[in-house]
């Protein structure tokens, strides 16, 4: 998450809008967030309910304003290849 | 008897397994969802004609995932 952070204005400029998802409660998040200075929300996932509609894993979507899936990745997200896939759809 | 057991249980494995099939990918409709965050309540459909939505999923806070 602290690399997100890190590139968070250049997500912001591309018009999107960061979310991290785990099963951790709001107060877990809220303490992990302050330690790292985030400033994007942190979901709680409960149970894993929404992971399960989704894929299992480290896993991260790019959803456009439309609400249509246009990129998935596996593993540790690159944040370079998000920003890519972001300036296509300006 | 048995045909109806078999035809159950045989339902019972499609029905787990529909998940993982149904898992979307580039191109699908991201999923709908609602709930607590950091910052309140959130709501995929809000954001919908508003932001693109970069949506991480990691295992749990404190780790380096």
């Amino acid at each position: 998450m602290q690399a997100f952070q890190a590139d968070l204005s250049r997500f912001e400029r591309l018009n999107a809008q960061v979310l991290g998802v785990s099963p951790d409660d709001v107060e877990t998040h809220r303490k992990f967030s302050a330690s790292l200075g985030l400033r994007f929300p942190l979901v709680t996932d409960k149970g894993g309910a929404i992971q399960k509609r989704y894929a299992p894993g480290r896993i991260t979507y790019l959803v456009d304003k439309n609400g249509v899936i246009r990129f998935v990745q596996e593993g540790m997200p690159k944040n370079a290849d998000f920003l890519r896939e972001l300036e296509k759809l300006k | 008897m048995l045909k109806t057991l078999i035809l159950s249980a045989a339902a019972l494995l499609i029905t787990a397994s529909a998940p993982l099939a149904a898992a979307p990918k580039a191109g699908d409709p991201a999923p709908l969802f609602e709930a607590p965050s950091t910052t309140g309540t959130v709501r995929l459909a809000d954001l919908r004609g508003k932001k693109h939505v970069v949506l991480a999923f990691y295992y749990a806070d404190f780790t380096s995932g």
